[in-house]
């Protein structure tokens, strides 16, 4: 039997214990403003990280990342609204739906698991595609969720929206999803199940003739990518405190999809640093906006740098490699690298 | 290939920390720090631009007259880009970088029920420019005002005219679906109307986007005897289209509305069949009124064009309020003060009308103008006060 004290889950525990410590700090420390900020990186590392299972592991290129966030933060959002705030916007529900509040946490889950629920069919027929037609018929997946919530008016009050949720996310909250996400994309790419993905992703007959069930491993990722997509999406909804359809937007998948790319699609650690950067970019820039009073340049900024990153470095600051700090302090790598060679 | 991971990993770090360190600087003691909550880019940026422009310039006016309690007033802005993730971190920057004291801006409900309830949190006093959802104070606390009226009053007023003016006594109503602002006055108009002794002889609905009003108008001519005055509660987008359509198909009743109404689009798109139309709105550009011909002056010298919609003085407005409640406060610094010098606003002369807050809301009773269009030009009708 292994022992579980190995040098690499010393180095992550310590890993753990100083982000609950830096964490802490910032807590106390930073005013709300920043504390936004980083509870924005905890959500897209959710959301960036999930989607690296379809997008970077399993090679099927989803462009539906937001309509499971939708589901998630409209099913979070019915379930936490204060009463108060329901009998104003929900009155045409039936009656034991004005009586109770379910408390954030549980609120959460259930997001996540509606989304991997509705995931299920929704993978069985779309999963049929591969390549540009999986992008398409994702993205037809969130023009019909965001249908649904402009119409369905006594559920989601249509394009008015959900409003006067109480700000639930915290920094804890925020980064313990990112934290759980983590481990769990972790143990899934570096198992059995995670080596199938990725010989599904290089090279899919290859992987069936060799006994892999190919479509049960790309839906059982897909359905994984959206219960935290639904997480990530019952997040957002709780910092925003207000969600419309709109907030929904392809501007959100496409937003996800750059970090997963500018970090490095294939990379767990690649997707934490996409999320970060492009966090933070558009707030520094906003800012230098401010001072050279330029509006709508840092957009202008962000396009420009895409394209030149998407000539220079396509694959992503991270491309298929990790960040093992584990391994910092040894003489050889303690993953294996990918099955593919790496492309540099 | 190793070093391009520690870059990556360098790079985001540094970022982490340029981003804690952007921002920051409180107000000196010498300038009251007051917040504009604007989209200037994106889908709100019609009617954002000019209200920032007008917030922008009352403060200049009050600072070249002496400023506030010998203080000098600094806009805070940043652009919130239309879109409720950025502009939910504007309000915060505003309040914890910057200082402010008191925020003003949006002019949109959904956004304003996003961004009020963060100064609530947060203590400040918010003034909505624009945003006219009568439940808006109700529903985000008692940091929450509105610089505008509520769709209740503008409501009433239309439903006043109607009657009284155009001798209505049977009115259809046609209402946009979508909308808290659609629904709400489609709501305040029947009650209104129908307490004064109208009756609302059908309603109808359709959801924004749509283009073919056909079956609504068919439904309509359907009916035993016309109504006198049709009701189109609808989102700028929609009220060309709807006009075209309803005197294309030979009616000829007075289309009345509220605010959703005051767009170029009604004269563009609907052309020579924009006739004997009635709408609502926060003031009239063109009112003889000194205070709102001094406004258009300053602005236009300011800015090179005129006010492009009303909106621009709900903006400068929102300043004054805002300017206002801080000569009156006990303690310009301390929020709470500021807040309580709101609530208790009388008799503000502002552009759209005199401003004073009723014992206990924080919601202005003020003059509705009525305008009216004519073969695509809009004139100024009547101000019905409170």
């Amino acid at each position: 039997m292994k022992s579980i004290i190995t040098r690499k889950n010393v180095v992550l525990l310590g890993g753990l214990v100083l982000l609950v410590i830096l964490l802490g700090v910032a807590d106390a420390t930073l005013n709300n403003y920043y504390l936004r900020i980083l509870q924005l990186i905890g959500i897209y590392i959710v959301l960036t990280a999930s989607l690296n299972l379809t997008n970077g592991f399993t090679g099927d290129f989803s462009l539906g990342h937001a309509a499971f966030m939708a589901i998630g933060g409209y099913t979070s959002a019915l379930l936490t609204m204060p009463l108060a705030a329901r009998a104003l916007q929900l009155a045409e529900l039936p009656v034991w739906f004005q009586e109770f509040v379910s408390p954030f946490p549980l609120a959460t889950v259930f997001g996540g698991i509606l989304a991997a629920i509705i995931a299920l069919p929704v993978g069985l027929v779309v999963l049929r595609l591969r390549g540009h037609y999986l992008a398409v018929a994702t993205l037809g997946l969130l023009i019909i969720v965001k249908s649904i919530a402009s119409n369905w008016e006594p559920v989601t009050r249509g394009a008015r929206g959900l409003s006067g949720l109480n700000a639930e996310t915290n920094l804890w909250w925020a980064f313990g999803w990112a934290v759980i996400t983590i481990f769990v994309v972790w143990r899934m790419v570096h198992s059995p199940f995670g080596r199938s993905m990725i010989a599904v992703r290089d090279d899919s007959v290859a992987a069936a003739s060799r006994g892999v069930h190919v479509f049960r491993i790309r839906l059982v990722a897909f359905i994984m990518s959206a219960f935290f997509g639904g997480v990530g999406g019952a997040l957002l909804a709780h910092q925003l405190t207000a969600i419309t359809p709109p907030t929904f937007s392809f501007d959100l998948t496409f937003l996800i999809v750059i970090m997963l790319v500018i970090g490095g699609s294939g990379s767990v650690t690649g997707s934490v640093i996409g999320a970060i950067i492009m966090t933070i970019l558009p707030v520094i820039l906003r800012d230098l906006e401010r001072r050279f009073d330029l509006p709508g340049v840092s957009q202008i900024i962000i396009a420009a740098a895409l394209i030149a990153f998407m000539i220079f470095r396509r694959q992503g600051l991270m491309g298929h490699r990790e960040l093992h700090p584990s391994t910092w302090f040894m003489k050889k790598p303690a993953t294996p690298a990918s099955v593919d060679a790496p492309q540099q | 290939m190793r070093n391009i991971r520690f870059m990556a990993l360098g790079v985001s770090a540094v970022m982490l920390l340029a981003g804690c360190s952007a921002g920051g600087g409180g107000g000196d003691s010498d300038e009251i720090v007051v917040g504009a909550v604007y989209s200037i880019t994106g889908s709100q940026a019609s009617i954002d631009e000019p209200a920032y422009n007008g917030f922008k310039l009352a403060a200049k006016e009050i600072n070249e007259a002496g400023g506030i309690n010998g203080k000098q007033i600094r806009v805070a802005f940043s652009d919130a880009a239309s879109d409720t993730t950025t502009l939910t971190n504007v309000v915060s920057e505003l309040i914890e970088n910057d200082g402010a004291v008191a925020l003003g801006g949006t002019n949109d409900s959904t956004f304003a029920l996003a961004a009020g309830p963060i100064a609530q949190a947060a203590g400040i006093p918010f003034v909505a420019s624009g945003a006219t959802l009568p439940t808006l104070p109700d529903q985000v606390g008692d940091y929450m005002f509105m610089a505008c009226y509520g769709d209740d009053l503008q409501a009433q007023a239309i439903a006043n005219y109607s009657m009284e003016e155009l001798d209505a006594k049977t009115a259809w109503a046609l209402v946009d679906q979508a909308y808290d602002f659609t629904t709400a006055l489609n709501t305040f108009f029947q009650e209104r109307f129908i307490a004064v002794g109208g009756e609302i002889v059908l309603e109808d609905s359709y959801k924004s986007g749509d283009t073919d009003y056909s079956a609504q108008i068919a439904r309509l001519q359907a009916l035993p005897t016309q109504p006198d005055v049709l009701f189109v509660s609808a989102i700028p987008n929609e009220a060309g289209i709807i006009t075209q359509q309803i005197r294309e198909a030979g009616l000829t009743q007075p289309i009345v509305s509220g605010d959703g109404y005051d767009t170029p689009l009604v004269a563009e798109v609907a052309g020579d069949n924009s006739k004997d139309v009635y709408f609502s709105t926060h003031v009239s550009l063109e009112s003889e009124d000194a205070v709102v011909q001094n406004f258009v002056k300053a602005y236009t010298e300011e800015y090179g064009t005129g006010p492009e919609n009303a909106f621009a003085a709900l903006g400068y407005d929102t300043m004054n309020l805002i300017a206002d409640a801080l000569k009156r406060a006990a303690d310009d610094s301390d929020p709470a003060a500021v807040k309580d010098a709101l609530a208790s606003t009388q008799d503000l002369v502002a552009v759209t009308g005199t401003i004073s807050y009723p014992e206990g809301s924080r919601k202005p009773s003020k003059a509705v103008s009525i305008m009216r269009i004519v073969d695509e030009v809009t004139t100024f009708v009547k101000v019905i006060e409170p």
